[in-house]
């Protein structure tokens, strides 16, 4: 029951299905391709700390990172390692969590079908207990040093950490020595019971693969196992930081060569469900490539004037819950980094305008971006939002993107900017 | 298929409808100099930031969104004994675009492009401009110190430097050194720059949709001169000490850098280089490895612990980060993993499936367009043209013996440690 959706120019099919137990399956063949990369995704990610358990009454507040902290435990079993199991065949796997979701994934150019059954079993068997539980949180911790001395995450944290003081947005996902110090092999099983059930979960296969066969291997490996009810999940709404509480500065000192600067915009604004969703971030990323990007007057001046260097860089970012801007980089002058650039955001409307005749270029610039992007089997299924625009490809994204006039743009950044809170962090030497 | 188009320059055509990109790589190849590392890589920013058609970067980076986002860089790479500026630029294939209305195709404009900027450089006055060379070399500078900010890169340099004290141009980065980059002129630029078009030996490489024919229409319009086939192997022989190199330093980090270096004198061309990649992937290359089973997933003494082997150099390393309190613990956890392939301790079952690694990300590699294009100086570099299959048995036949036998030849060289104030306070100081 493979619904297909071609896109005929491109030279690319998406087949699509929702399984019994509520697994939604996106295959995506790549012909010529060696590789198939698969991704199974639970929309459970680092700020999923307050939920009511699966079959109880009551929410529970879990410890910071227990996200994290389950992707690592979930690969060791009572008698093996899932890591292992791939080795045999050689593909390398992988899981990565993000503030909204956490994926397991694996890539091999042989035996799909054995790390097919390898993934769906080691995702969909858990395995704790107190002692691997304890053994897991010397290596945690570790990791967690490891981003303590990376000035670039601590400055990317430090912003939204100012944006999102209250909103578990701030803890960095993988939380802190003394939070998972308290996690248990219970909590692990509570959090996987409420949000690995198939119905909150994606598979994505990208690559050297026959639609059909992959299916009919899915289904045969779902029919052996038996998953509770589909029951709706019920997450405590985050506390939400108030526009006026937001710091508009602070700084900070690390050891670093040059002081770094991060603008932050929180928006808050709604932004629209399903697909328009995907149009509003596509529009406003547009829009900060006309003001920024270096296709413009303004990089040019700042960067001539030493004000910003190549380290420059900004992004705009939609998750669920929560949607912001980045503007950040390397500089000697921190302060008129910030009101140079602050000044730009101030009379936005205008500096679009002004841009206006490079809408073109900046346009095409991101659609070449994009189709490069279908190169990589990788990009392909790490592009697929599951459901925060409604399940769309990089496929439908370049579609929306070919279509984006420059009023688009311009009504999306005003939408963002008229309900947004600025903060700024700076880290100096 | 592999041209040469005259004495000193080839070209590596990878032709293939599997990508939505043409790839283009255009390697300029020179004998290793610690004297000419550092204006080098200078040349190579200078000459991305603009050219005589592009004068400013505003201009350039706005011809590069006019060819639809081409993508189009400048870096610098060390191998063995050369030293590479590597110009890369990948254009959409423009089947796949809703419009495009130009009469020349994107490869096309992506070849002008590049030969604008290798030929025709901004160089009012018959020297490059005084404003954009300062700017960049400023910029590098910057770029150069601020690398130290990453701790396990910085680790990693120090390491390098200690194993190949003495040994100026295989200690110093790809990017080269701050003292020298101050002192350059423009005038050292230009030298070095026609120096590099008159001297270098050329190797071009393109991956994607297109004929010879385009490619080679293309090159023609390149005043390349023929330049004499380079004579010297790409790599680096040296002579392992017996005494090993012990360094560390004190730096504001949490969590402690371990790093150590170790001699594989087997080389890309030697009958055991396919046994040397098996045994480095035993070892720490893959995270089936001895080091990343028994560092990180047994002991619980890191987050990572790996192994590189670098096959110009016969350099072996090892990075781990961990507590600085168990330094020792992991050097002696390391040197049993070694100790215990060296007495040929190594299970079929883990034999086998690093060798299905090496064989998964070979043919994963052929779904990369830059892997691909990399490769094809490897192998112009190496003149080494083997085919998949060949590979694929050889590495089939790597014995345990095989790998037992590379390793004996690993000897510690150097041992180096990047770690906070005091040992055992890492746990209170997260911030």
């Amino acid at each position: 029951m493979l619904t297909k959706h071609a896109y005929s120019r491109l030279g690319e099919t998406v087949y699509q299905t929702t399984l019994e137990n509520g697994l939604k399956v996106i295959l995506i063949p790549k012909a010529d391709f060696h590789k198939t990369f698969a991704v199974m995704t639970t929309n459970y990610g680092a700020i999923d700390n307050e939920f009511v358990p699966r079959g109880q009454q009551q929410a529970v507040r879990f410890p910071d990172g227990i996200a994290h902290f389950l992707e690592h435990k979930l690969f060791e079993k009572e008698d093996h390692d899932a890591f292992d199991l791939f080795g045999q065949y050689g593909a390398s796997a992988n899981a990565f969590t993000s503030f909204t979701q956490t994926s397991y994934l694996f890539s091999t150019t042989n035996h799909v079908r054995e790390n097919l059954d390898i993934l769906l079993d080691f995702v969909q068997e858990p395995y704790f207990t107190a002692a691997t539980v304890n053994k897991e949180k010397g290596i945690i911790g570790q990791e967690i040093q490891m981003y303590d001395d990376d000035p670039g995450w601590q400055s990317y944290f430090g912003m939204i950490g100012q944006l999102y003081p209250r909103e578990p947005l701030h803890i960095d996902i993988a939380g802190t020595v003394e939070s998972i110090a308290q996690i248990t092999a219970d909590d692990l099983y509570a959090a996987y019971q409420t949000f690995y059930h198939p119905s909150n979960m994606s598979l994505v296969i990208v690559g050297q693969l026959e639609p059909e066969t992959v299916l009919a291997w899915i289904t045969a490996n779902q029919a052996r196992k038996t998953f509770g009810p589909n029951e709706p999940i019920q997450r405590v709404a985050s506390p939400q930081t108030p526009a006026a509480e937001i710091v508009p500065q602070t700084t900070r000192h690390l050891t670093v060569t040059r002081p770094k600067v991060s603008i932050g915009l929180r928006g808050y604004d709604e932004v629209p469900a399903g697909r328009a969703g995907l149009r509003y971030s596509a529009a406003v990323s547009l829009a900060l490539d006309l003001l920024f990007n270096d296709t413009g007057d303004h990089y040019l001046r700042l960067y001539d004037a030493n004000i910003i260097d190549d380290s420059f860089g900004y992004d705009f970012q939609v998750q669920r819950g929560a949607h912001f801007a980045q503007l950040a980089g390397d500089t000697d002058h921190p302060e008129t980094f910030v009101s140079e650039l602050t000044a730009i955001l101030d009379d936005a409307a205008a500096q679009l305008v002004a841009a206006q005749e490079q809408f073109d270029l900046v346009k095409r610039e991101a659609i070449g971006r994009l189709i490069g992007a279908i190169n990589s089997v990788e990009a392909i299924a790490n592009q697929y939002d599951g459901p925060l625009f409604g399940g769309t490809t990089i496929f439908d994204e370049l579609t929306i993107l070919e279509q984006l006039t420059f009023a688009d743009v311009q009504q999306a950044l005003a939408a963002f900017l008229a309900a947004s809170q600025r903060t700024v962090y700076t880290i100096l030497p | 298929m592999h041209v040469r188009i005259r004495d000193g320059v080839t070209l590596d055509l990878l032709p293939t409808k599997k990508f939505k990109t043409i790839g283009i790589k255009v390697d300029f190849v020179a004998p290793l100099q610690a004297t000419a590392i550092t204006a080098r890589a200078l040349l190579a920013q200078v000459l991305e930031t603009s050219t005589a058609e592009y004068p400013t970067q505003t201009a350039l980076a706005r011809q590069l969104s006019r060819l639809y986002g081409a993508s189009f860089g400048i870096s610098v790479v060390k191998l063995g004994t050369k030293h590479v500026i590597r110009l890369t630029c990948s254009v959409v294939d423009e089947q796949y675009l809703a419009q495009y209305q130009d009469t020349m195709p994107l490869f096309e404009r992506g070849m002008a492009l590049l030969q604008a900027v290798l030929f025709a450089p901004l160089l009012p006055n018959g020297n490059f401009d005084p404003t954009t060379f300062t700017q960049q070399r400023q910029n590098l500078l910057t770029a150069i110190k601020s690398l130290d900010d990453d701790k396990q890169y910085l680790a990693n340099r120090r390491l390098q430097e200690l194993l190949f004290t003495g040994q100026p141009a295989q200690a110093m980065s790809a990017l080269g050194d701050v003292t020298t980059l101050g002192e350059l002129t423009a005038n050292d630029i230009l030298a070095t720059y026609h120096e590099m078009l008159a001297h270098d030996a050329v190797h071009v490489a393109v991956i994607g949709d297109v004929s010879e024919k385009r490619v080679t229409t293309a090159l023609a319009a390149w005043p390349l001169a023929e330049r004499l086939e380079p004579t010297t192997e790409p790599y680096y022989r040296w002579t392992a000490r017996s005494q090993v190199q012990a360094g560390d330093d004190e730096a504001p980090v949490v969590q402690a850098k371990l790093n150590l270096a170790y001699q594989l004198p087997i080389y890309r061309s030697d009958a055991d280089f396919l046994p040397a990649v098996v045994f480095n992937a035993a070892f720490g290359g893959t995270p089936l490895s001895l080091l990343f089973t028994n560092v990180r997933e047994k002991a619980s003494l890191a987050y990572y612990a790996s192994s590189d082997y670098n096959p110009f150099t016969g350099a072996l390393t090892v990075q781990t980060g961990i507590q600085a309190q168990n330094q020792e613990r992991v050097i002696a956890i390391v040197t049993e993993q070694l100790q215990a392939l060296q007495a040929g301790k190594l299970s079929t079952e883990l034999l086998a499936e690093v060798k299905a690694s090496l064989l998964n990300a070979r043919l994963a590699s052929l779904d990369s367009p830059q892997r691909q294009l990399t490769g094809a100086l490897n192998s112009g570099l190496t003149h080494l043209q083997e085919p998949l299959t060949h590979w694929q048995e050889k590495l089939a036949q790597v014995t345990v013996a095989d790998v037992q036998r590379v390793a004996q030849q690993v000897s510690l060289q150097a041992t180096y440690c990047l770690h906070g104030k005091e040992t055992g306070d890492a746990n209170e100081t997260r911030v």
